[in-house]
């Protein structure tokens, strides 16, 4: 990884603690800067409120000109995180196609606090679950629920 | 059905069809014979093109495939021409109005930091580039091309590039907006088509780029097309001029040229681009000005000198001597000592002719030809089918280039060489009073009552003497 990459995942980290998002608390280690830990407070008026989130946001190499990968650590049941071990989210700016190289961490951070109030089932990963979210919306709130109570308590 | 599922199927391999997606970023400056030789198998119209190409495109560049290919490589030949122009005090010019652009990149929404970073490494290679211009003995092309070979680097400046060309038609709506359908506004388009970082250049990114960096350096930009349309050449489609202040273009600017196939970039460049290496290639030039010098002008060596005049201006040859690394030998084989098969008996040589450039396509520098001067039935021969034989030790030429020539004055009736090769011994000839039919009914002759000077013909023996001179030539060459 270049210098220019590493001052600037140095730089974005110093931005993401001057203005901290609510619920959202990141692990940074010096040593490995490309790998940032970040715990997630499940968003309040949300259906995964109450529950805390561990995700992963690995930075590429090729970073800024290719696109952080963020994976949840911790099951969710949501129509846009792969629900298998990787927890894979990838949509909308997260998308290598998409990514733009003066896109911002914190502005990734944002996107998932976005999508964890109000989940895009149009680009679902999990179509039975995004199925479920547009067509039967208190099965899935039952549903989401539920696994905030078994896994991300 | 078949044929829709075949369809279908095509179309599937299409878009899932990755270009190849290795090589340098960017690649060495190569002779454009290798796209010649390339297409040598392809299309007919490609195959057209591109040989006609060298001719008046000697080098050009390749890029890697990446989907930057067409940023990359006018960020590249705007770097490289801005040393090419030789002058420090344009890199700070260049600099500094790069860097009052930042206004315009905060109008369209980029914050100085996160394009600082970008913007940093284009200004530090312009500082590193000026220091190497004015360091003696230093090779700012070569570093231009190692750090475009720096991914980090690389994608920073053409990310800059690309993040310029989006604030310039942000900031210049009525010129582009007419060519931005499908999209509700400017700034719409230029994230989807400019910022994101996989987008191919378009041509609306061409000719923003070129207004926002290329032109207000006072460069000319032009873009060619090898495709299959019909022609000979290829085909200019885009040039963008540079204006003076005053508003009047200027005159032969530098020129940034891209050769474009669909869907990729390379860079271009006329033989003329590059005058300045030419001196520093010693051993090629003085091996051809040591031989021109060393025949008699006047002698039977003219058409010879007259060869390697040629040779210079063959582009090929132009660009051998600017990068003597590449091999772009016509003949791959390594140079032949070539001895002409004898057709008959073999002549009584006197000693190893010295050498001749002349039959080789691109002389060798230091390994002579031994090389059949009387017959020119061997020049044929040679021309066909180089015979390679051991290498000799080049012989002594100042001593012994004198000799052939002086022979073969000593035996006119020697078959050929006067005869054959046209201004061969050209001297003698005039003196010959040689008419044709034609000639001698028009009145061009004084012998014709229409000339001027008209002279009726008289019989003289001493022109029936003279006359009888070819016969005897011709007998004695059977």
């Amino acid at each position: 990884m270049s210098t220019g990459a590493k001052k600037r995942i140095l730089r974005e980290y110093a931005e993401c603690q001057n203005d901290p998002l609510p619920g959202v608390k990141i692990n940074f280690d010096e040593q490995n800067m490309t790998k940032w830990e970040i715990l997630m407070d499940g968003p309040d008026q949300s259906v995964y409120a109450g529950g805390h989130y561990k995700l992963e946001i690995n930075f590429p190499n090729e970073y800024p000109f290719k696109p952080p990968v963020v994976s949840f650590k911790t099951k969710i049941y949501h129509p846009n995180v792969s629900n298998d071990d990787k927890g894979s989210m990838c949509l909308g700016l997260l998308r290598p196609e998409e990514w733009k190289p003066p896109n911002k961490v914190i502005s990734v951070l944002h996107l998932i606090r976005n999508l964890l109030i109000e989940p895009n089932p149009d680009d679902a990963i999990e179509l039975s679950i995004a199925n479920d979210y547009k067509t039967n919306r208190a099965e899935f709130d039952k549903t989401a629920k539920d696994w905030v109570k078994r896994y991300a308590k | 059905m078949a044929h829709d599922d075949e369809l279908a199927q095509m179309q599937r391999l299409s878009n899932d069809y990755v270009p190849e997606d290795t090589g340098p970023l960017v690649g060495e400056r190569q002779s454009t014979t290798e796209l010649t030789a390339e297409y040598a198998n392809g299309d007919p119209i490609y195959r057209t093109k591109t040989a006609a190409l060298p001719r008046k495109y000697a080098f050009y560049r390749r890029c890697r495939g990446d989907g930057h290919c067409g940023w990359r490589a006018i960020a590249f030949s705007y770097f490289e021409t801005l040393i090419r122009v030789a002058d420090v005090g344009k890199l700070d010019v260049e600099q500094v109005r790069l860097k009052s652009m930042q206004n315009l990149l905060n109008a369209a929404g980029h914050s100085d930091d996160i394009v600082g970073d970008f913007a940093e490494e284009t200004f530090g290679l312009m500082q590193e580039l000026a220091i190497l211009m004015t360091t003696p003995n230093s090779d700012p092309c070569e570093h231009l091309l190692r750090n475009f070979n720096d991914y980090s680097r690389s994608m920073a400046i053409v990310t800059h590039f690309k993040l310029l060309a989006s604030a310039w038609i942000q900031a210049h709506p009525d010129d582009y907006l007419p060519f931005v359908l499908d999209y509700p506004d400017l700034k719409s388009y230029c994230e989807e088509n400019f910022e994101r970082a996989v987008c191919e250049i378009d041509h609306v990114g061409v000719a923003a780029l070129s207004e926002a960096v290329v032109k207000p350096a006072g460069f000319a930009l032009e873009v060619l097309y090898l495709d299959r349309s019909p022609g000979d050449e290829i085909n200019h489609t885009y040039r963008a001029e540079p204006l003076a202040q005053e508003g009047f273009p200027i005159t032969n600017p530098p020129t940034l040229r891209l050769l474009y196939r669909p869907g990729h970039y390379d860079v271009l460049y006329r033989a003329e681009d590059f005058p300045v290496v030419i001196p520093p290639q010693a051993p090629i030039q003085v091996a051809l000005v040591g031989q021109t010098g060393r025949y008699d002008p006047g002698a039977i060596a003219a058409p010879i000198h007259d060869y390697s005049d040629l040779l210079l201006s063959i582009p090929g040859a132009k660009m051998w001597e600017a990068q003597p690394t590449y091999d772009f030998n016509l003949n791959p084989s390594p140079p032949p000592q070539v001895v002409p098969v004898s057709s008959y008996a073999p002549v009584p040589t006197p000693a190893p002719p010295p050498a001749e450039p002349i039959h080789d396509f691109v002389p060798p520098p230091h390994a002579p030809q031994v090389n059949s001067h009387p017959a020119p039935r061997h020049h044929s021969i040679q021309l066909e089918q180089p015979v390679a034989l051991p290498v000799h030790p080049p012989p002594p030429m100042s001593l012994e280039r004198g000799l052939p020539m002086t022979i073969e004055r000593t035996e006119p009736f020697r078959p050929s060489a006067y005869t054959l090769e046209p201004g061969f011994g050209a001297n003698q000839m005039h003196a010959l009073p040689f008419q044709t039919s034609i000639f001698r009914n028009s009145h061009y002759n004084t012998a014709h009552f229409l000339n001027p000077d008209f002279q009726p013909e008289e019989w003289s023996p001493g022109a029936e003497y003279a006359t009888s001179n070819r016969g005897r030539h011709k007998s004695a060459s059977q």
